[in-house]
């Protein structure tokens, strides 16, 4: 039975839905963050990115490594159930998601903290 | 397929679009197209295309069916009376059972609430229907309210007839080695009591499935698998003898799976006595008795997993709504519908929906969501005096999980060919993703049923 794109929208939202309020805090203080980022620069030109992207990018390969290590065990599965090229790119293909939502959520933190370091 | 519409003076007025939304104020604050785009049809309710009618809709029960069909309903409806007769509050997440049956899943996880799911604008009449009455168009309660309608979508479920096997009762579940898995969270906690205790304990465990049309046919056969995993896991499986009793010939409707089954219980020491019908059960004795080509026969067990006959509610077996001869009378007088329309075949302006229904397949919760948006499309096309298109191919789908981490995903029609929804996925092969997806993503899925979103 195929999936609509709004009936997979639809099962993503109430997979989330238990982590909503969760989601928003998070979001909010991303939000903050990138406030402070546009105050504490409003006198010195454009904000410089590139300068959070190689912290960003180890949060987001630690976050993705952390993933293909314990997501079986999230599952109370283990290793030796993964059998086959589906399961095997399921799980990388779930840690490579899992640390590009790290990276892009650690992104702004980072570019913030190295500011304050070179203030 | 039956295609008849009922005389009744409530039909479709119109089927102009409804004139302002919360959609369309949104668009109108400039909000509209990023709610769009986020998956606002999701969000926010559309009554952009719904159809104008006065028409009295009652849809007996709340539970998977009920509730999926009173939210699109309501989403395709504008100006009908739709009632919701149920007085269950609690909704129970029964695809979860097993997990809670096998210790994987704590009972709360499958407990919800049937007022987060019921839509506004929705009756919700705190009783069960007692009597159908398909000739005067009209159902009586249990209160003793008589509620009339235009058009009637039943949705009751069924009744697991513990009756039906001399000796048992539910009280039984959790004592003197008993469990079932069906019916309730309750039952299926203190068949993981009993599970526990018996893979420490060892000694002789019996499985047992009803016959004929059961819901979730795959539960049975999980069970059994996932004890065995179990006592594997724990070492102790060289003190149990498992013995599955299937009461045909048969492990699994779908040919393929069938075949799978019958290769890997051998293969993990559990035996199969086929043709065994539970009819009996001693629980101070600990002895099974059942029913069998040569005779009966007396088993002793030391852990049994029952799984008793099923049949539809009182009120609607006994109603004229019933099929009134045939295999699905016999079997548990399920609700008489079109296979295909899930249109009564007598009374046109009856729709049935979910477990109560009698189809060749499909008592599960994947057949709810193939089977409500056809019954609802239907109806809709009834009341608005137009030609009804939509039809139910027989699709139901079991994730078969067969040891703790592990399943197939198998997803079968009427015809009993391999239907799968996501073609990468194996139907044949065990794997870790199908057990992730009923571990993790079948109850969101489910969820978005019940509102009717998919």
């Amino acid at each position: 039975m195929a999936f609509s794109f709004t009936g997979i929208l639809a099962v993503l939202l109430e997979f989330i839905r238990p982590w909503l309020g969760l989601i928003v805090v998070i979001l909010v203080a991303e939000v903050i963050v990138l406030a402070l980022l546009v105050w504490r620069n409003r006198h010195r030109g454009p904000i410089v990115w590139r300068r959070g992207f190689p912290p960003a990018c180890l949060v987001g390969f630690l976050a993705g490594l952390a993933a293909v290590l314990v997501g079986p065990w999230l599952t109370t599965a283990t290793f030796s159930d993964l059998s086959g090229l589906l399961d095997y790119a399921s799980l990388i293909g779930g840690a490579v998601a899992a640390g590009l939502v790290a990276a892009a959520l650690s992104w702004p933190p980072a570019v913030l903290l190295r500011n304050l370091g070179s203030a | 397929m039956s295609n008849r519409t009922p005389n009744t003076p409530r039909n479709a007025e119109s089927e102009r679009p409804e004139s302002t939304s919360r959609r369309d104020l949104l668009k109108l604050l400039g909000v509209g197209s990023v709610a769009a785009a986020a998956g606002g049809s999701i969000l926010l309710p559309s009554t952009a295309h719904a159809v104008k009618t006065r028409a009295r809709i009652v849809i007996a029960g709340s539970g998977a069916a009920g509730l999926a069909a009173a939210n699109r309903l309501s989403r395709a409806l504008d100006g009908a009376t739709i009632t919701v007769i149920d007085r269950r509050k609690e909704h129970i997440y029964q695809p979860g059972l097993t997990l809670v049956a096998t210790g994987v899943w704590r009972p709360g996880k499958v407990v919800d609430a049937n007022r987060r799911y019921m839509p506004s604008g929705v009756e919700w009449l705190d009783a069960m229907v007692a009597e159908f009455d398909p000739e005067a168009n009209r159902v009586i309660t249990d209160a003793g309210q008589t509620i009339p309608y235009d058009y009637l979508l039943v949705a009751t479920g069924l009744k697991v007839d513990f009756g039906a096997i001399q000796g048992m009762s539910p009280d039984l579940i959790g004592r003197e080695g008993i469990g079932c898995v069906y019916d309730n969270p309750d039952h299926a906690e203190r068949t993981w009591q009993m599970i526990d205790r018996y893979v420490n304990q060892g000694g002789t465990g019996l499985f047992t499935r009803g016959p004929g049309g059961i819901k979730c046919a795959g539960a049975p056969l999980k069970v059994t698998m996932l004890t065995e995993d179990l006592a594997t896991r724990r070492g102790r499986r060289s003190d149990l003898e498992m013995i599955y009793n299937s009461p045909s010939g048969g492990l699994f409707s779908q040919p393929d799976m069938d075949r799978f089954l019958r290769e890997e219980f051998p293969s993990r020491d559990i035996a199969i006595n086929w043709h065994h019908r539970l009819v009996g059960i001693e629980p101070e004795l600990r002895r099974a008795t059942f029913a069998t080509p040569d005779g009966q026969a007396r088993l002793d067990y030391d852990f049994i997993h029952v799984v008793p006959p099923m049949r539809a509610p009182d009120a609607l077996a006994n109603s004229a709504l019933a099929w009134q001869s045939g295999p699905f009378a016999d079997d548990g007088d399920w609700m008489e519908v079109d296979q295909h329309s899930m249109q009564h075949q007598r009374f046109p302006n009856v729709f049935g929906a979910g477990d109560c229904v009698g189809t060749p397949i499909g008592k599960t919760a994947a057949s709810v969501k193939a089977q409500v948006p056809v019954a609802v499309d239907n109806m809709i096309a009834a009341i608005a005096e137009r030609e009804s298109t939509s039809t139910y191919d027989g699709y139901t789908s079991c994730p078969l999980i067969t040891r703790l981490g592990r399943g197939i995903l198998v997803e079968f029609d009427y015809a009993l060919n391999m239907v799968p929804s996501f073609p990468f996925i194996s139907p044949y092969s065990e794997h870790w993703v199908p057990w992730v997806m009923k571990d993790r993503m079948l109850l969101p899925a489910y969820n978005a049923m019940l509102r009717g979103r998919i």
